[in-house]
């Protein structure tokens, strides 16, 4: 199984127009289960068809294991037919005129397989997915999440190194997601595919992947694995986009009425004279704990006391909204918070659970790093 | 781990420093762009496709156009001595003579005069007539709304000069030779204003445009929604308030483009004018260029074949423009939309009558009339001994030419073989070079490429048919290059008529293509299939519905229409309607109606069969 290549990847419609992706390098290696996040426009779709071939490149080459299949400045391009990918689309876009035993056979009959191979894959596929039942159906009998397999065997079944999809759970109902969801995880094992998988969705992105890439206006904001993606986001856009609620983000500098952002500078100098005046920081609302008496909290973390305006109980666990005068800070809780609103509590997040941002919105990292050894201490 | 630099402003990560390379060092040169552009081009047959196509229609119907423009500004032959000049040189002798000279009044200026009379007479009657049917369809409870809504789109499905046929049949006095129309055959001898002429010409061009009236402005009707009335109406508005200040505005471009394409229609209308207008020298601009084009005076014929062309061309670019206007009053909310009937009360029985009157006098009159005489011996003597069959099945009958029924003639047989061969031959051409056209245009992504293919094969319906029969003659009549002389040939039928064809069929593929998407196409791209395959095993199995309609719709309209073939078409060559025509030039009366209800039901069912093919209603896509 190959690997996926990407080099200075570039794609703009008309010379003069903004890039929908520039500049991206992205390895894709192989097994691996890649999700490209990001939200709408961002690129990722744009990506996804560049790697089919269905996009041509404004600039970059892409390596499909060691062979290039496409380069503006070798004047390289392989057609899609010839990349050995398969692509699950949005829209499924099933054959409207073949049934689904002929949509599932279709790429094995152009590969000109003997018929008895050919029936055993198709039947292996389709019991895999469970849609032998349909075989005679044309795609418009069947229900969404019916077509969405269907979609799915019709690539798997000509076993390709490469599979491709394209939001392909963003029309299905939260419950077929959930199992289908399940499905691709247990397909990404069966076939031993490398995945690379176009989503909106951070949970989908978070659940499915063993890489997240995520993008932002065209470019690469980071790539990692999903806790990599979580715990230590490299800039300010992938901290605000992954996770719900999102983070909470005091900026420094910026007004001077924020008490909170304040108290955080302030209280990120005592930890160490370079983190003065640096940019923003970031705190996840589970990584916030609070409690009704101030001995409580803990010592050695950021913390302040302010007013409940809002339980919002979530199904399990619970968003609390806290104020005041001028900052507001999201938490969120698994206890039964015992807090009225319009009581005051006190709030503490212990320094590692800090992300510590740049001016320009990029991560610290030193700054990791000096929050864990001063904990340490 | 703070490094020695450590500022914080040193401190960016690694994404961060690759986003701040500077891009203009690393742009690929203009060849290599070029290169690659051209490899993913020429990896398939698409944009090879798109430039032999294009360079079809620049030849089949650019190049007619420029061809006649040309012919109106040099010597034509023949004239060579008369202007002292060579054959093919520059001279303004033919617009002088169209335009300036004494003999302009009866060449040009009062052929117009008469065109925009006919047209807006036209004009208003099918506005009048219209609104009302399309209000009483769309928003009203009368009585048989469905059937009505069909009914009344007939006259359109069949030729214009059906209409005119018929009505000879009833009003012909002795101005005209031949048998006798039923009303002077009664003794009440109809005045010529009457009988020939302005007056019947626009009736009947009112009564066959009235459908356009009633689809455009009941489509708008429809879409309309009650909801606007409904808030003028709680904000206080009476309701002749909400008629005119919020419905009759919205309404406003629908009705204008409807008047602006009947107007084109008119501009180039042959078939009614010639039958009703000739006998009493009432010319249009369609006959007046058909009568320089029979003497010969192809000089003039240029310059009044041109002219048909600019106010066409004039015509439909305001439409263009009223339809990007109308595209502003697209109401948002289409969720919320109601279209709420009105309550005609005990005025539901008289509207349903005015309905009934109207179908009557525009499809049921004029048919039964058609009929009726093709089996009476004398007209209008509604006795049994005068009727018979003999029009249509008779042998031996004792008169000079067609001695037999129109049925056991040669001719006619001869007419309806060339008719299938010359326009099944051509709808089919077009049909598959419509969904060509429209795979290209959606496809190729050379966009210069797309957008002259589309406007190319849009020109024609700019150019009224008669006008563009007059440029295939100038172009193809004598040899030029490695093409023969083509008049007389089907050759020259059969390109006219694709060519003519063509803004329907690539505007069918161009839609067709667009609502198949790519999905479909890439899905086969990904699996393997190169081009022919896609083409074989997807795109043509999924579009055979608009292929099929593609080619059944431009075969009606091929099969009822008159102008071109009245120019192109020779005795050897004739078709249905130039047969009919023919009849009616020797009088044989009986026989040319018969032809010509031969033509209507083929006409008629065809767009019926079409209908239930694609079940849709294509009556609501003729309007446009």
């Amino acid at each position: 199984m190959p690997s996926i290549n990407l080099s200075g990847a570039q794609k703009n419609y008309g010379v003069n127009s903004a890039n929908a992706v520039s500049n991206l390098d992205l390895e894709i290696r192989d097994g691996e289960f890649m999700c490209l996040l990001g939200p709408s426009g961002c690129g990722k779709t744009t990506t996804l068809r560049m790697i089919a071939g269905l996009e041509n490149l404004s600039d970059g080459e892409i390596r499909i294991g060691e062979r290039l299949v496409d380069s503006v400045r070798s004047g390289v391009f392989i057609p899609p037919e010839k990349r050995e990918m398969g692509l699950v689309f949005q829209s499924y876009a099933l054959w409207p005129h073949l049934t689904i035993e002929r949509n599932t056979d279709f790429g094995l009959r152009l590969r000109k397989l003997p018929k008895a191979e050919r029936e055993a894959r198709v039947e292996k596929v389709m019991q895999a997915l469970d849609i032998a039942k349909y075989r005679d159906r044309y795609p418009s009998q069947l229900s969404g999440g019916q077509q969405q397999r269907v979609a799915l065997a019709r690539m798997l079944a000509v076993n390709p190194g490469v599979l491709l999809l394209d939001e392909p759970l963003s029309n299905l109902d939260a419950r077929l997601r959930l199992e289908m969801r399940a499905e691709l995880k247990r397909i990404h094992k069966e076939f031993k595919t490398t995945i690379v998988f176009v989503t909106h969705d951070q949970w989908e992105a978070m659940t499915l992947a063993t890489t997240i890439a995520v993008m932002n206006e065209g470019t690469l904001q980071q790539m990692g694995t999903p806790n990599d993606i979580y715990d230590r986001p490299a800039n300010r856009f992938v901290a605000e986009f992954v996770g719900s609620p999102p983070i909470n983000i005091l900026t420094f500098g910026s007004s001077a009425a924020s008490q909170l952002s304040l108290a955080a500078e302030a209280y990120l100098g005592a930890r160490h004279p370079s983190l003065r005046g640096i940019g923003s920081v970031g705190i996840r609302p589970e990584a916030i704990g609070y409690s009704v008496k101030c001995e409580d909290v803990p010592a050695g973390g950021f913390s302040g006391e302010m007013t409940v305006t809002g339980v919002l109980p979530t199904g399990g666990s619970w968003i609390l909204e806290l104020r005041n005068d001028s900052d507001t800070l999201f938490l969120t809780t698994n206890a039964l918070p015992r807090v009225e609103t319009g009581s005051k509590v006190s709030f503490f997040a212990p320094p590692e659970a800090l992300h510590v941002f740049d001016k320009g919105g990029q991560r610290l990292t030193e700054a990791d790093a000096l929050l864990r050894k001063n904990t340490l201490n | 781990m703070l490094r020695s630099k450590g500022k914080s402003m040193a401190l960016l990560s690694e994404t961060a420093k690759a986003a701040t390379l500077p891009d203009v060092a690393t742009t690929p040169t203009a060849w290599q762009r070029w290169r690659y552009r051209a490899k993913v081009a020429s990896r398939e047959p698409t944009t090879l496709i798109g430039v032999l196509t294009a360079l079809l229609f620049t030849y089949l119907i650019v190049v007619p156009i420029i061809s006649i423009v040309l012919d109106s500004v040099r010597v034509q032959f023949g004239h060579e001595r008369r202007l002292g000049k060579d054959f093919g040189e520059l001279t303004l002798y033919y617009l002088d003579r169209a335009f300036l000279s004494p003999v302009s009044v009866d060449l040009f200026w009062r052929p117009l005069l008469n065109t925009l009379s006919v047209a807006l007479g036209a004009i208003s009657l099918s506005l009048v007539i219209g609104t009302v049917l399309a209000w009483l369809i769309s928003r009203t409870d009368m009585f048989g709304r469905r059937w009505f809504a069909t009914a009344l789109i007939v006259p359109y499905m069949l030729p214009a000069w059906t209409f005119a046929l018929a009505w000879t049949t009833l009003f012909k006095n002795r101005t005209v030779g031949g048998q006798p129309g039923w009303f002077e055959a009664m003794g009440l001898t109809p005045p010529d204003w009457v009988a020939y002429g302005r007056f019947p010409i626009i009736i009947i061009l009112a009564l066959h445009y009235t459908p356009f009236v009633i689809l455009l402005f009941g489509s708008a009707l429809r879409r309309f929604d009650s909801q606007l009335e409904d808030s003028a109406r709680i904000l206080g508005a009476k309701r002749y308030q909400v008629a005119l200040q919020i419905i009759l505005p919205l309404m406003r471009p629908a009705l204008l483009s409807s008047m602006v394409l009947i107007f084109a229609k008119c501009l180039g209308e042959f078939g009614v004018p010639y039958v009703l207008g000739l006998p009493v020298k009432f010319e249009v601009l369609s006959t007046s260029l058909f009568r320089s084009i029979a003497s010969r005076q192809t000089g003039v014929a240029g310059v009044v074949a041109a002219s048909i062309m600019l106010i066409g061309i004039i015509t439909l670019m305001i439409d263009a423009r009223l339809v990007r206007e109308a595209r502003r009053f697209v109401t948002v909310g289409s969720k919320g939309s109601m279209n709420r009937q009105s309550r005609l009360g005990k005025y539901r029985l008289p509207a349903t009558g005015f309905a009934a009157l109207i179908f009557l006098l525009s499809v049921g009159l004029p048919l039964l009339t058609l009929f009726l005489s093709t089996i009476m011996k004398l007209p209008a003597q509604f006795t049994l001994d005068n009727f018979t069959l003999d029009y249509w099945i008779g042998r031996d009958l004792h008169t000079v030419a067609l001695q037999t029924g129109v049925l056991l003639s040669p001719d006619l047989w001869a007419a309806a073989k060339n008719t299938l061969m010359i326009v099944g031959l051509a709808s089919l051409t077009s049909g598959i070079l419509g969904l060509l056209v429209g795979y290209v245009v959606i496809r190729t992504p050379v966009k210069a490429l797309s957008v002259y293919l589309r406007q190319v094969t849009f020109l024609p319906y700019l150019v009224p048919g008669i006008a563009f029969a007059a440029a295939y003659l100038s172009l193809f009549a004598v040899p030029r290059g490695p093409m023969p002389a083509l008049y007389g040939t089907v050759t020259i039928l059969v390109l006219a008529l694709i060519a003519d064809q063509m803004p329907y069929a690539s505007r069918a593929g161009i839609s067709a293509m667009t609502q198949l998407g790519k999905d479909p196409e890439e899905a086969a791209q990904i699996s393997g299939a190169g081009w022919f395959r896609r083409m074989f095993l997807i795109v043509i199995p999924i579009q055979k519905g608009s292929l099929v309609t593609g080619v059944l719709l431009p075969f009606i309209s091929g099969i009822k229409g008159l102008s071109l073939f009245v120019i192109l078409a020779v005795p050897s060559t004739d078709v249905l309607t130039t047969y009919s025509l023919r009849l009616v030039d020797y009088h044989y009366t009986q026989a040319a109606n018969a032809v010509v209800l031969i033509i209507a039901a083929i006409a008629y069912l065809g767009t019926l069969a079409a209908q239930k093919l694609t079940k849709t209603n294509l009556a609501e896509g003729l309007g446009s």
